[in-house]
């Protein structure tokens, strides 16, 4: 029903705030603080940056002064592994000597007289498998723990009963006097024959073969 | 391109009053003090908080250049977060005017501010006018980031008017009415058809002229007048009627423009301001007009809460000279 009869004779720009906080003091203030705040952020921002450069060309030029060196370091280290690795090679083959000194000079006593011994060897281990080429760093020995050693002693028995002193000879070499060398001897097939080289008239005369298996020689 | 501009909640920072004191400056009461009047609507009602006279420099400049403004700091009953100021000066102006105010500021040969408003149709507009330096000087008088701050200044005339357009008096009369303001140096005289002001006119009779009336012709102080005129041994009739009865005549005027040009019979007359001499103004009133005088108090019909609950007898005594101050506060409460 009333029409208001305000009557405001007062300007916008009169108009204030009773709030202690004043936008219009309070809005230009914070831009102010704002502006000078991100000022001081850059400024760190900026410094900080430089730092890092300027510690980054030091490192670098430090890097560049110890890479001779670190190159050496590295050849020498590798030198040294290499040389470690040639003396635990040489440790292993060192510790997988299998002595036959002692038991071949009881040997004679055992031998008929008879009996003359044509070879007397130790045949070298079946060739190793070639190396694999795509490694990089080739193996300095046998890559193989264990390898199988054998003894091996052919000859001729020139008597009547030369079966016999090849019999006796092959027992002896299974007493145990000779058990911390030759695990197992044998006679192998065939290794026993007539010795047709010296003619008709030697029909005494025997070849023979014994192979002795000496166990295994482990290389650690 | 077409311009662009913000919307209204964005660039006006108050939109809605809820609580406010509302000041008269310039009133220059026979007691003293500056009437101040805090109202705060509450769930749709509004309410009386606090009510007096501060003892604050209410003196108006009067020339512009007036020295430096009073800063004023409100007791804290009254510190709501906002103030309305209404101004009582000889130098403002309210009237009617369907080509605006530049004439009569012309004459006064001075800057004005004005605001202007349609109070009812087919009527020329209301234009409220105060000098330049009297509204600049008023609105710094309440320093920023303390309470209250000024969101309001009115002339005294249109913030008096303004609170009793919402008052329950004018409501109870079905918005048809005659209502009469009676300040120190003059009487304003306002119709009302609908709740809408039809008519305003200014009487420049007031209160002041009776008790100089009365002090002059019955030979007492200044100060006796208002006893005078409460005391019911004497009869201070002859003396004031000379001066009543010109108004009553503008009031019959009016009243016979209402009837004729709006076709609106009034029955209701009111009064406000009035302190003393009531029964005077009454019996008068009647014998020449034939009508009951209604006097209206400005605190009638309001809700109190706090320090308002239990006023001093005093400020419930002078109650009617607060009708300015209460009008300011509540025709900002009511303009939504």
């Amino acid at each position: 029903m009333n029409a208001s009869l305000h009557l405001n004779l007062l300007k916008d720009a009169e108009r204030f705030s009773s709030s202690p906080i004043r936008p219009r003091v309070m809005i230009p203030l914070l831009a102010i603080l704002s502006a000078a705040g991100l000022g001081v952020w850059w400024m760190l921002l900026t410094v900080r940056l430089g730092n890092a450069v300027h510690e980054k060309m030091v490192r670098e030029a430090s890097c560049a002064e110890l890479k001779p060196a670190l190159n050496q370091v590295l050849e020498l280290r590798a030198r040294e592994k290499e040389a470690y690795a040639a003396l635990a090679q040489l440790g292993f083959y060192r510790a997988s000597i299998i002595r036959f000194g002692d038991t071949l000079m009881r040997l004679p006593q055992h031998v008929p007289e008879s009996i003359q011994f044509t070879e007397l060897r130790v045949p070298p281990p079946p060739p190793m498998p070639p190396p694999d080429p795509t490694t990089k760093v080739q193996p300095l020995g046998p890559t193989n723990l264990v390898e199988a050693v054998t003894l091996r002693i052919a000859g001729r028995a020139s008597s009547s009963t030369s079966s016999e002193a090849v019999r006796s000879l092959l027992d002896a070499l299974r007493q145990p006097a000779y058990s911390n060398l030759i695990r197992k001897a044998e006679i192998p097939k065939g290794a026993f024959r007539q010795d047709s080289a010296r003619g008709p008239g030697s029909r005494e005369s025997i070849l023979f073969e014994i192979t002795c298996d000496c166990g295994e020689r482990r290389f650690k | 391109m077409p311009p662009v501009s913000l919307p209204d909640s964005l660039t006006k920072p108050f939109k809605a009053y809820s609580d406010i004191v509302g000041l008269e400056l310039g009133a220059g009461l026979e007691g003293g003090g500056v009437p101040a009047v805090r109202l705060r609507r509450n769930k749709g009602r509004t309410e009386l908080v606090a009510a007096g006279f501060l003892d604050l420099p209410g003196a108006l400049p009067m020339a512009p250049g007036g020295g430096d403004v009073p800063t004023w700091r409100l007791p804290s009953p009254f510190r709501a977060p906002h103030a309305a100021l209404a101004v009582r000066s000889p130098l403002a102006y309210l009237r009617h005017s369907a080509d605006g105010q530049a004439a009569a500021e012309e004459e006064r040969g001075m800057a004005y501010r004005h605001a202007a408003r349609q109070t009812a149709p087919e009527m020329p507009q209301l234009v409220a006018g105060l000098p330049e330096f009297q509204a600049a000087w008023a609105a710094r008088l309440l320093p920023e980031g303390h309470r209250p701050t000024v969101c309001s200044i009115q002339v005294a005339a249109a913030a008096a008017i303004g609170g009793f357009a919402a008052s329950p008096a004018l409501a109870r009369a079905q918005g048809h009415a005659v209502a009469l303001f009676v300040f120190s140096a003059s009487t304003s005289l306002v119709a009302f058809q609908d709740g809408r002001l039809v008519f305003y006119r200014e009487h420049a009779v007031g209160m002041d002229h009776l008790r100089d009336a009365i002090s002059s012709q019955m030979g007492i102080g200044p100060e006796l007048a208002d006893a005078v005129l409460e005391d019911t041994l004497i009869d201070p009739t002859p003396v004031i009627e000379p001066i009543l009865r010109p108004l009553y005549r503008q009031i019959e005027i009016s009243a016979d423009y209402l009837l004729r040009r709006r076709k609106c019979q009034v029955e209701h007359f009111f009064v406000n301001g009035l302190t003393v001499g009531c029964s005077h103004w009454s019996r008068l009133f009647t014998r020449m007009m034939g009508h009951a005088m209604t006097f209206c108090s400005p605190l009638e019909g309001l809700d109190r809460a706090g320090q308002a609950v239990r006023l001093p007898e005093e400020v419930e005594k002078r109650a009617p000279l607060l009708m300015t101050a209460l009008g300011a506060a509540r025709t900002v409460l009511e303009d939504v």
